[in-house]
């Protein structure tokens, strides 16, 4: 019996309850719980070891999880092996057939299903185009393309037999950085011309940033923080989101000597020990003498000087801190190495976390 | 001379000597009128048609028929426990295989009559034991063809095993997730991916394998009794008893017709690089 409409557009694409997985002692995913929204770009995001890797595996089937249960569009799945799921993955290794050529590489789901080599043939060369591939390269060998066709191969593969759901476990990682950009890019755009959910795994904020609509991060096994990219930008929860960022002022309050004190920030919004005040780049300009009691003022000397093209970095150091600004080029007068400076930032514009 | 033509000057002499003299002797040999002892006679075929009118074609045909089974016997055994040893590396796979790989330091002759003690009928280990623990009764298949053969499998399974270990090896196991993801069972795995990707191993294995049982002598003298005539032993007694060299030379070149027809193309197809990891 086919479920009422409403009911169905309720059932998230897939549903994660409590799912846990040990090796030995390690909790490698520990006690998971998340519901992902049909047709939505979410990225878990973890450093190596955080058991991302070992979740999106069980997510796919390829790894059975200890104890939690896993519902696709409100059907039970957690003991349905990988080849009966209708999902797929794109691997880190990609895992290309290399003994076949690009077109079988891509039509492998559907021979698995016993479609017929015309219609296989009709749908590799629509995915080819959908991937911006030649279609020439039906007959080549996978072990003569580049990297990024290597690449786009895999997508193509993984959505040859329509799956729901698209895992892909860090496929970019072994890029170059232009490449890498690119591919970002053309995976938003698939993201958006397939309407399909997808679940991607990075080691990258940056990367998940560009991508996803909402952003999961994980840490020895469970989610710290669960967020749209602008939530997790601008309200980390903790240092460890904070510095997963990449390049933020991180200021400990206790810290003798270095910290928040040095420019003359007031701790008291800090309520517990422990704390940290994350000061963004781009919050830090250098002072034109606005005199506020919500603007704090330091004087600090520059010790490098970045040029970004659209905007130049300053590291400076006040004391023993060693602080990051960014600004926008061509705006303030130019600062050199050596010189002193007073720098400002809002006071609203700090945010504490805890460790 | 360059200085690699003057290294491989030994051995190139060595093979000259020892290996592509004797070849060329043997086959010119084929040709001499049948019984004779020289290598000046008047060059004829009487050797090859009495070859295929004279009964020989009979041991032949078992040779390579034994050799087939035996080959395949061995593939379909040595399969699922190269994946067994290659899945549990360690402590365990290690045993394995040294207690695979010691008997091939024991001499073969000792190890089929071993074998044959085994299967001696009444008294022997297998239906000694049965009938003294459990009352049962047993004939024996001693001094048959299937006993030829449980001894060739015996002797000649570590030769197809070690090349398919490596082979197995070959597979990387990401490649059967991804089939697995993609919506490959068990059996589309084994044909898509696994088989495709083992197979210079499994046919180096297979090769191996076929081409030691064509010249196999010993299983069919110690377990096979009078019950087969192998192509090797037909050969020798046209050497020794008979005293027909040139017929016993051309048995052997329809031999080595045979193992080269089946090595020649299937070595073509194999990259070594790839299996030596280079």
């Amino acid at each position: 019996m086919p479920a009422p409409e409403s009911a169905q557009a309720a059932a998230p694409a897939l549903s994660l309850e409590g799912l846990t997985r040990s090796f030995g002692s390690l909790r490698a995913v520990d006690g998971i719980s998340l519901d992902i929204s049909e047709g939505e770009f979410l990225t878990i995001v973890g450093p190596s070891g955080s058991g991302k890797s070992t979740l999106v595996r069980i997510l796919a089937g390829l790894e059975s999880a200890d104890s939690g249960r896993l519902a696709l569009r409100g059907e039970d799945i957690t003991r349905l092996p990988a080849n009966r799921r209708p999902t797929a993955m794109v691997f880190q290794s990609l895992a290309l057939f290399d003994h076949r050529s690009v077109g079988e590489n891509i039509e492998f789901a559907l021979k698995m299903k016993g479609v017929d080599p015309a219609t296989r043939r009709e749908r590799a060369m629509e995915l080819l185009g959908l991937v911006r591939l030649p279609e020439a390269y039906y007959e080549r060998a996978v072990t003569q393309c580049s990297g990024g066709e290597r690449q786009r191969i895999a997508m193509a593969r993984a959505l040859a037999s329509d799956p729901e759901i698209l895992f892909f476990d860090e496929p970019l990682s072994a890029l170059d950085y232009r490449l890498r950009k690119t591919l970002e890019v053309e995976l938003k755009e698939l993201h958006q011309r397939t309407g399909k959910t997808f679940v991607y795994i990075t080691h990258s904020l940056e990367e998940a940033m560009i991508m996803s609509d909402r952003i999961a991060i994980m840490r020895e096994g469970r989610f710290v923080q669960l967020g749209t990219p602008r939530e997790i930008y601008q309200q980390p929860v903790n240092r460890f989101v904070a510095e997963f960022m990449g390049e933020v002022n991180i200021l400990a309050i206790d810290d003798d000597g270095r910290g928040a004190r040095y420019v003359g920030l007031d701790c008291a919004a800090a309520d517990a020990e422990g704390a940290y005040a994350v000061l963004r780049p781009e919050a830090l300009r250098p002072d034109t003498g606005e005199s506020n009691k919500d603007v704090v003022s330091f004087e600090a000397e520059v010790d490098q000087r970045l040029l970004l093209g659209s905007r130049t970095q300053y590291h400076l150091h006040v004391g023993e801190l060693r602080l990051i600004a960014e600004v926008s080029a061509g705006g303030q007068s130019d600062l050199q190495p050596g010189d002193q400076q007073r720098f400002c930032f809002d006071a609203s514009s700090v945010v504490w976390v805890d460790d | 001379m360059n200085a690699g033509q003057k290294f491989a000057a030994p051995i190139a002499l060595f093979l000259l000597v020892f290996f592509a003299a004797p070849l060329l002797i043997v086959s010119w040999y084929s040709f001499m009128p049948p019984r004779s002892f020289s290598l000046t006679g008047t060059p004829t075929l009487a050797n090859y048609v009495e070859a295929f009118s004279g009964g020989y074609e009979k041991p032949l045909l078992w040779s390579m028929l034994g050799a087939s089974l035996t080959t395949l016997v061995c593939a379909l055994i040595a399969w699922p426990t190269a994946k067994l040893l290659h899945a549990h590396v360690g402590r365990a796979a290690s045993v394995v295989t040294a207690l695979i790989a010691l008997p091939i330091f024991i001499s073969e002759s000792v190890r089929l009559f071993g074998l044959s003690m085994f299967l001696m009928p009444r008294g022997g280990i297998l239906a000694g034991s049965l009938n003294a623990w459990f009352d049962i009764q047993i004939g024996s298949i001693l001094n048959t063809r299937l006993a030829a053969l449980l001894g060739m499998i015996y002797v000649y399974f570590p030769f197809t095993l070690f090349p398919l270990l490596l082979g197995v090896s070959l597979i990387p196991e990401d490649r059967i997730e991804a089939a697995r993801d993609l919506g490959a069972g068990r059996w589309a795995v084994f044909r898509e991916i696994e088989l495709p990707l083992a197979a210079p191993g499994l046919l180096i294995g297979a090769l191996l394998t076929f081409v030691l049982c064509l010249g196999a002598n010993a299983e069919a003298a110690i377990l096979g009794g009078r019950a087969v005539t192998v192509i090797s032993a037909a050969i020798e007694q046209r050497f020794n008893y008979a005293q027909d060299w040139p017929m016993g030379a051309a048995l052997t070149v329809l031999v080595l017709i045979v193992t080269a027809a089946l090595v020649w193309p299937a070595l073509r197809r194999i990259d070594l690089n790839r299996l030596m990891h280079r």
